[in-house]
């Protein structure tokens, strides 16, 4: 459960990456506004970074049998 | 045989014929064309074979339709293999069909193009119904079969491009026998299953034959009728299956099927890093338009402010310089390279630094002296060095 928060949250944080990097563009932000988006900016970025460099493909198989889901590995 | 005299019951009648036909016709092949085709409930083929002038009825049990790759349709001109044999219930003789295989390639491509037209006629291609493919995917589900190199091809392509997605696999037949129902049922489960965000249905290339299953009217339905959107990778780039038709996008290959299934990890990376350099050089020149301002604040003197509001104003600025070059500095640890250039620049304006190398700052009642001519040699004063503060007389 908790892996899959993170990653949709990845998407998320992309998006969040991207509204910052508009706001910053704009020429009426204020200082101390522009300085705590920027440092949200650097730890998002930071985090999805670390995210993608530490990502392991999943790999599950579901058992192909009439109306029944059952797992039979997870790695 | 039986003499003239003798008297024989139906059934000992029914018996003789039987064995006759039966000794007569152990094995024979017969072409003709389905009519009435029907499967039963229980897995048992019925139907009849005819040409211009004759008709026989035809029975294929289960244990033996299995093996036959393409679901018989009407019309569709057949050679089939088996024995005459006798139903006595009905005294009517019928074939016992062993196999089947079309009388010609052209007519399975007579079965596709009348399945395509007929599915056409239905709207079961039109655009409208295609279904948009996720962006970033957090699971993606495969229809294949486990051991094919169309999954390795689509296992590959996940890690190098978007390792942070979960591959849930339904292993399906994809070729021959049952491989229909085997993929319907795969992509059933897989919209029965939580989370999925995209089916790939995937197969390497092949024959007509090989191909057969994705041209089957039951799993050109159960992809219309998928919830999750669903690719098609099937073959190489030049065969367009029913499936490749009904699908919401079609793949020519099952790498390429992953590929569009999947951002790109190197994309997310450049997006991230020309954030950071964009951003860096836009506070940048936020933060020196600011202290262009408190300059030319300060030495506005028509405004006479006292010297501590600018202080104030001063350190808000330095602090905040200060938090930037934290968050840098700690960022940087990882991925220094890449921003060697903004923290070089910032660096000017790190008052730590300048300590460091030996500057110091001279406070008088807790005012910074920046000028020679506003020390007051009678007072005390705070010296701040690098490493702490003394106090002079």
């Amino acid at each position: 459960m908790a892996k899959k928060k993170t990653k949709s949250n990845f998407e998320q944080d992309l998006a969040r990456l991207e509204e910052i990097s508009r706001t910053l563009e704009e020429d009426n932000v204020e200082l101390e506004e522009a300085i705590s988006l920027f440092e949200e900016g650097v730890k998002l970025s930071k985090s999805c970074l670390k995210t993608l460099k530490e990502a392991e493909l999943k790999i599950t198989e579901l058992k192909n049998e009439l109306g029944k889901i059952s797992q039979v590995e997870e790695d | 045989m039986a003499n003239e005299t003798q008297i024989l019951t139906v059934s000992e009648l029914t018996k003789e014929i039987r064995k006759t036909l039966e000794e007569t016709f152990e094995q024979v092949s017969v072409v003709g064309e389905i009519s009435n085709f029907k499967s039963h409930i229980s897995g048992h083929w019925y139907f009849s074979l005819k040409d211009a002038d004759a008709v026989i009825n035809c029975t294929m049990w289960k244990g033996f339709n299995q093996y036959v790759f393409f679901t018989p349709q009407d019309g569709m001109k057949i050679i089939v293999n088996g024995k005459l044999t006798v139903y006595p219930p009905r005294g009517s003789y019928q074939l016992d069909i062993r196999s089947i295989k079309p009388a010609g390639l052209g007519e399975l491509q007579e079965a596709f193009e009348k399945l395509k037209k007929k599915l056409e006629a239905e709207g079961l291609f039109d655009e409208k119904y295609k279904k948009p493919i996720p962006v970033f995917p957090n699971k993606i589900g495969v229809v294949t079969s486990k051991d094919g190199a169309a999954f390795k091809d689509l296992v590959s392509v996940a890690k190098r491009r978007f390792p942070l997605v979960e591959i849930v696999i339904v292993p399906a037949r994809v070729q021959g026998s049952g491989a229909a129902e085997s993929i319907v049922n795969s992509i059933k489960l897989l919209n029965e299953y939580s989370g999925i965000d995209v089916v790939i249905v995937a197969r390497g290339g092949g024959s007509i034959e090989d191909l057969w299953a994705l041209n089957e009217e039951i799993v050109a339905r159960a992809i219309f009728n998928s919830k999750v959107p669903i690719i098609s990778g099937v073959g190489h780039e030049v065969d367009f299956t029913i499936a490749d038709y009904v699908s919401d996008l079609r793949a020519p290959t099952p790498s390429v099927a992953m590929e569009i299934a999947t951002p790109d990890i190197i994309d997310i990376e450049n997006f991230i890093e020309e954030f950071i350099s964009k951003s860096s050089t836009n506070i940048q020149e936020i933060i020196e338009a600011r202290i262009q301002d408190v300059n030319s604040f300060s030495r506005s003197y028509s405004f006479r402010l006292p010297m501590d509001m600018l202080n104030r104003k001063t350190q808000q600025v330095d602090m905040s310089i200060g938090r930037v070059l934290q968050s840098i500095e700690k960022f940087s640890m990882i991925y220094d390279k890449k921003i060697t250039l903004l923290t070089k620049s910032l660096d000017a304006y790190d008052v730590q630094r300048a300590l460091k190398r030996g500057f110091v700052l001279v406070k008088q009642n807790s005012k910074f002296v920046t000028r020679a001519v506003n020390f007051n040699k009678e007072n005390k004063a705070q010296l701040k060095f690098y490493d702490g503060e003394v106090t002079t007389h």
